[in-house]
């Protein structure tokens, strides 16, 4: 598709896309060395014709080339927290304007890793390099360079939406014009301008991370940390963010990591990396994943309890999700015939599901993300609630 | 250097949140209004007769001033330690509720982030502080424009050091009820064995005093740091000092570089 070598001051790119998008850098486009993502975005498309199915871009030389090396380094990253090992030997890059998604249940060192990054937490081992600056040695423009979404609140209650923007914008040392501006363009992204002098204790809990994440985006950083983003957030709001962060990926080359359990959320990422119990178990884009890791699952309920520890028995490699469903791997073409010929009026539900993310996980892990994830994060905000009373 | 405007900046944002916060908690402004009138209008008026008695035909205390006059000074000292010493529950607040980590991301460097809450949280009890002063014309003070400077000045230092002990004292309390105690457990005790209620009286010697006091609560006295900082501002505010001042105004320089450092070390942790 692009010349691999030889590229000039500008060039015309032609490709396809069975489901075009809005904006073009959420395409899979690999620019030649030098020309990094960010060169792509809306100015410089033409004649995007998505009925078409085909996208003209015009690239040009941009001066974000210069700094075209990955937002994020990591190399050989192990850190030890409360005596358990958080991370072990975790190595990643993540380019500039891409969108990063590490997938993981709770406690697989998710948080772990971006308070790492956010200079929140110091490594025991390990090269870590943000936005081109090692975080050792030059932390401040780590941080200036970085947003930060917190999978808590971590808002101050009794100031108002306003004032909470203004505090940001004040140790962020942005001068007071550029502050204002900032603080009317954030809030109104998030649909905040009505709640601009209400207190945020009154916000509901949705219309709290918004302010959040428009918070994370004031001082325009080059990367935005976004762990578990969108809980609570309605279809809507959740895709005007989005919308708005890829714009801002075309446009300046905004990078996005993002943790998350919700499958749906990084099926939009270009690259994903599943992470467990502190090491990377796999990593690339998600239709790699799920072409490579992704099996095929048969999720039957079996009629009986004695049914169903014949379909335990028969089938050792089957996964029990729940108390009573049972995912079996269907790898073979003609496995569904064969299973149903010799269990088919054994069972009370059936589901048959293709390759996906949530199957990649389940194969390597063996355990499901979301009821799980779930399940532990209620317990574990009712715990931090009930220490906090202490 | 030229990091330096956005780190002023920062400063004064962080400044900023901490005076909204003092001006919009309402208990504690109760609190910073009720407790000098206790102080001075009941116990003070109630045991100034008492002062200056002649117990037996026999005067055991020569002291040109009325005891509202005497008290006056160290229930703004109380005031100040009160409100910087409970200043510490915003840094435990910070720390639960998860705005600790907002700042600890931004690209402020801790230095600065201390030294803005503590410049507000200084900046608060000075205020609380200033409050008493307008009670001064009832306990029989007057006071000319150099001296309210000179006091507000002082109280500023001694709310600086206070404010940086109360954050040493946060690092060491988990929660907000387990400071409630400890806080109270340190500012009574503190304050009561520190001449503040009571004088020694200068015209004594050390052998006279231990006539009328217990040796072990001289000691005390001696011992208190707060002794020679309420000694300091009676000296500006009334004129009378049991120490030389100097001790006074070293001992807050000394709190105030000293607990900032102590503080620096445990904050953020």
């Amino acid at each position: 598709m692009i010349p691999a070598a030889g590229f000039p001051n500008r060039q015309r790119l032609h490709f396809t896309r069975a489901s075009p998008k809005p904006y073009i850098c959420g395409l899979s486009l690999r620019p030649p060395e030098g020309y990094g993502r960010g060169e792509v975005n809306q100015t410089n498309c033409q004649e995007a014709d998505f009925a078409g199915r085909s996208i003209s871009l015009l690239i040009q030389p941009h001066e974000t080339a210069e700094r075209a090396g990955p937002a994020v380094r990591v190399e050989h990253l192990s850190l030890k927290y409360g005596g358990q090992v958080a991370l072990d030997d975790v190595s990643l890059s993540i380019g500039r304007g891409s969108s990063f998604a590490l997938l993981g249940p709770n406690g697989a060192g998710k948080t772990s890793l971006i308070s790492v990054l956010a200079t929140l937490r110091e490594a025991d081992k390990g090269l870590v390099e943000v936005a081109g600056h090692d975080l050792r040695r030059a932390s401040r423009q780590v941080r200036l360079s970085i947003g930060m979404v917190f999978q808590d609140p971590s808002l101050d209650d009794r100031l108002s939406a306003e004032e909470n923007l203004d505090f940001h914008g004040r140790v962020y040392g942005m001068p007071g014009r550029a502050r204002a501006d900032a603080i009317d363009r954030m809030l109104d992204l998030v649909e905040l301008t009505g709640w601009r002098e209400t207190v945020v204790r009154s916000f509901s809990g949705g219309m709290k991370r918004r302010l959040e994440i428009a918070r994370a985006l004031m001082h325009e950083p080059q990367i935005l940390f976004l762990d578990e983003p969108t809980v609570g957030l309605d279809a809507q709001t959740r895709a005007r963010i989005w919308a708005y962060l890829n714009r801002q990926r075309c446009e300046r080359g905004l990078t996005l990591l993002t943790t998350t359990h919700y499958i749906e959320e990084v099926e939009d990422a270009d690259r994903i990396c599943i992470i467990d119990k502190g090491r990377i178990i796999a990593e690339g884009t998600p239709g790699q994943l799920k072409r490579e890791l992704g099996q095929s699952f048969l999720h039957v309920v079996a009629a009986t309890p004695a049914d169903h520890a014949a379909l335990l028995a028969a089938y050792p490699g089957a996964h029990a999700i729940g108390a009573e469903t049972l995912a079996i791997p269907a790898g073979e073409e003609d496995f569904v015939a064969g299973f149903l010929a010799r269990f088919g009026n054994r069972l009370r539900e059936m589901r048959f599901e293709g390759p996906t993310l949530e199957g990649v996980f389940l194969s390597l892990t063996g355990r499901v993300l979301r009821d799980r994830t779930d399940g532990e994060r209620e317990a574990q905000r009712n715990a931090g609630r009930r220490a906090g009373r202490r | 250097m030229n990091s330096f405007l956005p780190i002023l900046r920062g400063i004064h944002g962080v400044w900023l949140r901490e005076i909204m916060r003092a001006t919009r908690d309402k208990g504690q402004l109760l609190g910073g209004v009720s407790r000098p009138l206790i102080w001075l209008l009941i116990l003070g008026v109630g045991l100034n007769p008492y002062f200056r008695g002649e117990v037996f035909g026999e005067v055991r205390l020569v002291l040109p001033y009325s005891y509202l006059q005497f008290l006056f000074p160290a229930v703004i000292v109380l005031n100040i330690m009160y409100t910087s010493i409970q200043f510490a529950v915003s840094v435990i607040w910070d720390r639960e509720f998860g705005f600790l980590r907002e700042i600890l991301v931004s690209p402020m460097p801790r230095w600065a982030v201390l030294l803005g809450k503590v410049l507000g949280g200084a900046t608060a009890a000075t205020g609380h502080g200033t409050l008493v002063l307008i009670l001064a014309r009832f306990a029989d003070v007057t006071l000319t424009a150099p001296q309210v400077a000179q006091a507000i000045a002082y109280m500023f230092a001694l709310s600086f050091a206070l404010t940086c002990f109360g954050v040493v004292l946060a690092g060491k309390v988990r929660s907000f009820e387990g400071f409630g105690v400890f806080s109270n457990t340190v500012i009574l005790p503190l304050y009561f064995a520190s001449s503040s209620v009571f004088p020694l009286d200068p015209s004594l010697t050390r052998t006279q005093l231990v006539a009328s006091y217990p040796e072990w609560l001289i000691m005390l006295i001696y011992a208190n740091p707060i002794t020679y900082a309420v000694d300091a501002l009676r000296g500006i505010l009334i004129n009378f000092n049991q120490f030389p001042p100097q001790i006074g105004f070293g001992l807050v320089g000394i709190g105030m570089i000293g607990f900032f450092l102590w503080a620096l070390r445990s904050f953020g942790r």
